[in-house]
């Protein structure tokens, strides 16, 4: 295995960083990455180079890499592209462990070759090297941060166990962005741009490995070395769930192909045909990524596909009840008739006994926590979708708050369906701060949901060693 | 890409004991005529200048006795344009439903095996299922799943077996014939309690 996989740990986990091409100048991408690491609070020891450059905030500059003479475990480029072959090779003269350029220039600008000599020599001194044209790496643990996006502008993630991965720069703040404003927090964040050389392959195997991370989401733009990547996708699976966006799925595929084989399955159905195949969650869009990144992090196995859906707004229950249907795996569960009793004699004359179970629009917490305290302990009920709709009398933060509490208590799946504009998302952030993954309609909670229970039924039938 | 000579291809597929059609090389009426004997029969004009056989009107079907010579005579006038050409005579297959099974070499994952709503519909409906080779039995099994006619193709059940056996047969094939760049079987009727491949397309 040794030579396979670049080891990535000296990236995210840096003991010393040194910053090569940091500026006065606050809003060049040099200094925006410094002041970065000064608000993540970086303890590690940090170098700065500079040629031109003295000192800065009161911090020393070093004119080059090789003047340091300490340890570096990360070396962050962000000098222009015609000069960074040449800081790589300083690079592994100073035996720096890895490497991060933020710089673009290089190939998708169609400087290939320039590319291929920055690798060359990083390949060289066996140093991996993360880029070009790359937002870099994240990690709220080890406190580190190489992206050159101000913190004012993006806001960053609390610390969780979901690791995203993004070609795009783009795409990458954007996730970046919008999941801070989830409940689940981060272990890293990495965006590999060109993936010059270190690749996807890389990048998963380092993940797989990473106890941090419980939840692998990511957004991919192609995969280069296929075999290895099956070889990988056999083990990740096995180990923790990987939420995947391919982009290109409208690519024009093979028109002119001579079988229908050849004209049905392109690339793109390649590519999903592999992730399918090895249990990947397969997610159309950012939004579904969110969402499934969301209840991978927080949720058990589901023991099985029967849902139990408890409301207080009778049409929302219906539109669930709607979703489950339409699902392919997931089912509306029916009530044991011990539990139905039970709830018979809990619940007022004006609820029905059925499911889903509508609370009635005047439902308070009380009401609600009868009711899912007691299906939580249904053997027909294998998960619980709670629709909380505060616009209701009797829903307030008091609800909110028992809910959290029967969350904490419950070992089902439980998740809330919470639809409305301010009122309703301070309860959203409370519940999610609570851990209770929080959905906005009935289609994304339930095909949520159902990645869930798809995952865990891959994991128990797949037999790849 | 070359496509492999009919009787070449379906050797292979009787290697692995994927059941195929009964089918001869005709040189003329008389031919046919033999083969023919009392069944029902199929007459196809081959060509490297046709791919698509039944929608160029090279397909002949359910030609009874009495209508071969007729019907031969009529395809040799359709095929003039696709010269040089050959014709096969094939045994009219049982009824049931037409699926396609399929493989292809895909440069960054390697041999890629397909299940699908078949024959005419292929394009209409892209009902299919792919995953790359070697498949196990789960995979097998989750193929058929992920269909969308499954309980039309397994007649609810009945030939899910039966199916899942097959694909692991093709992707074994697919493995052992690396100089196969493309495959077509298409289409495969599906009966009650059996199968057997009407058109076989390999492509070098």
């Amino acid at each position: 295995m040794k030579n396979k996989f670049r080891d990535l740990e000296p990236m995210l986990k840096p003991k010393s960083v040194a910053i090569i091409g940091v500026s006065r100048d606050p809003n060049k991408v040099g200094n925006i990455i410094f002041q970065n690491y000064v608000n993540a609070g970086y303890s590690g020891k940090l170098y700065l180079v500079n040629k031109n450059a003295e000192e800065i905030n009161g911090i020393k500059v070093y004119k080059s890499i090789t003047e340091i003479k300490q340890s570096i475990d990360l070396v962050v480029i962000a000098i222009p592209a015609p000069f960074v072959p040449d800081v790589v090779e300083e690079c592994g003269k100073a035996k720096a462990k890895s490497i991060v350029v933020v710089s673009g220039g290089f190939a998708e600008v169609g400087e290939v070759a320039l590319q291929q000599k920055m690798v060359d020599i990083a390949n060289k001194y066996n140093i991996p090297l993360l880029g070009p044209n790359c937002l870099g790496v994240m990690d709220p643990r080890s406190r580190i941060d190489t992206l050159f996006l101000p913190t004012y502008k993006i806001s960053r993630s609390s610390i969780g166990g979901v690791s995203f991965v993004a070609q795009s720069g783009a795409v990458g703040s954007t996730i970046l962005d919008l999941i801070s404003g989830e409940g689940f927090g981060l272990s890293k964040f990495i965006s590999y741009g060109n993936a010059a050389q270190v690749d996807e392959i890389d990048i998963l195997n380092y993940l797989m490995h990473d106890d941090e991370t419980k939840v692998v989401v990511m957004y991919l733009e192609g995969i280069k070395r296929g075999k290895e990547f099956i070889e990988l996708a056999k083990t990740i699976t096995k180990i923790k769930p990987v939420v995947v966006l391919k982009a290109g799925r409208t690519q024009a595929g093979a028109s002119a192909a001579k079988s229908h084989t050849a004209s049905l399955a392109g690339s793109y159905e390649a590519h999903e045909a592999v992730f399918r195949q090895f249990g990947f969650t397969i997610a159309n869009d950012l939004s579904e990524l969110l969402y499934y990144a969301k209840i991978f992090a927080s949720e058990p196995m589901p023991k099985g596909p029967n849902i139990s859906v408890i409301t207080d707004g009778g049409g929302t229950g219906v539109l669930t009840a709607d979703a489950i249907g339409s699902s392919q795996h997931m089912k509306l569960g029916t009530f044991s008739d011990e539990v139905a009793k039970k709830l018979r004699k809990l619940m007022p004359i004006l609820v029905n006994i059925r499911n889903p179970l509508d609370l009635a629009g005047d439902a308070d917490s009380k009401r609600y926590s009868d009711a899912i305290l007691t299906l939580k302990d249904d053997k027909n009920i294998d998960m619980l979708v709670v629709i909380a709709l505060f616009q209701t009398p009797g829903a307030d933060s008091r609800l909110a708050a028992e809910l959290i509490k029967i969350k904490q208590e419950s070992e089902k799946p439980m998740i809330v369906i919470s639809m409305g504009s301010q009122y309703t998302t301070m309860h959203k952030i409370m519940m999610e701060s609570g851990g209770i993954p929080v959905y906005d309609s009935p289609s994304s909670a339930i095909s949520s949901l159902s990645a869930l229970y798809d995952y865990y039924e891959f994991k128990k039938g797949n037999n790849y060693i | 890409m070359q496509q492999l000579e009919y009787f070449k291809a379906k050797k292979i597929l009787d290697d692995y004991g994927i059941k195929n059609i009964e089918s001869k090389y005709v040189n003329d009426a008389k031919d046919a005529q033999t083969f023919c004997g009392n069944d029902k029969i199929v007459l196809k004009a081959i060509s490297e200048k046709a791919l698509h056989k039944s929608k160029a009107g090279l397909v002949m079907l359910d030609i009874s006795s009495g209508e071969v010579s007729k019907a031969y005579s009529e395809l040799v006038k359709r095929a003039k344009k696709i010269k040089p050409y050959k014709i096969i005579a094939q045994k009219m297959s049982k009824k049931g439903i037409e699926i396609i099974l399929g493989g292809r070499y895909d440069d960054q994952f390697g041999r890629l095996i397909l299940i699908g709503l078949g024959g005419i519909y292929v394009e209409t409906f892209k009902d299919f299922s792919l995953r790359v080779c070697p498949i196990n039995a789960y995979d097998a099994s989750e193929m058929l799943k992920q269909l969308k006619s499954i309980n039309v193709i397994t007649y609810n059940g009945k030939t899910t077996k039966l199916l899942e056996n097959l694909l692991l047969k093709i992707s074994k094939l697919l493995i052992d014939h690396p100089e196969i760049k493309e495959l077509d079987l298409n289409p495969a009727i599906i009966s009650e309690n059996d199968y057997e491949i009407v058109d076989i397309r390999m492509l070098l």
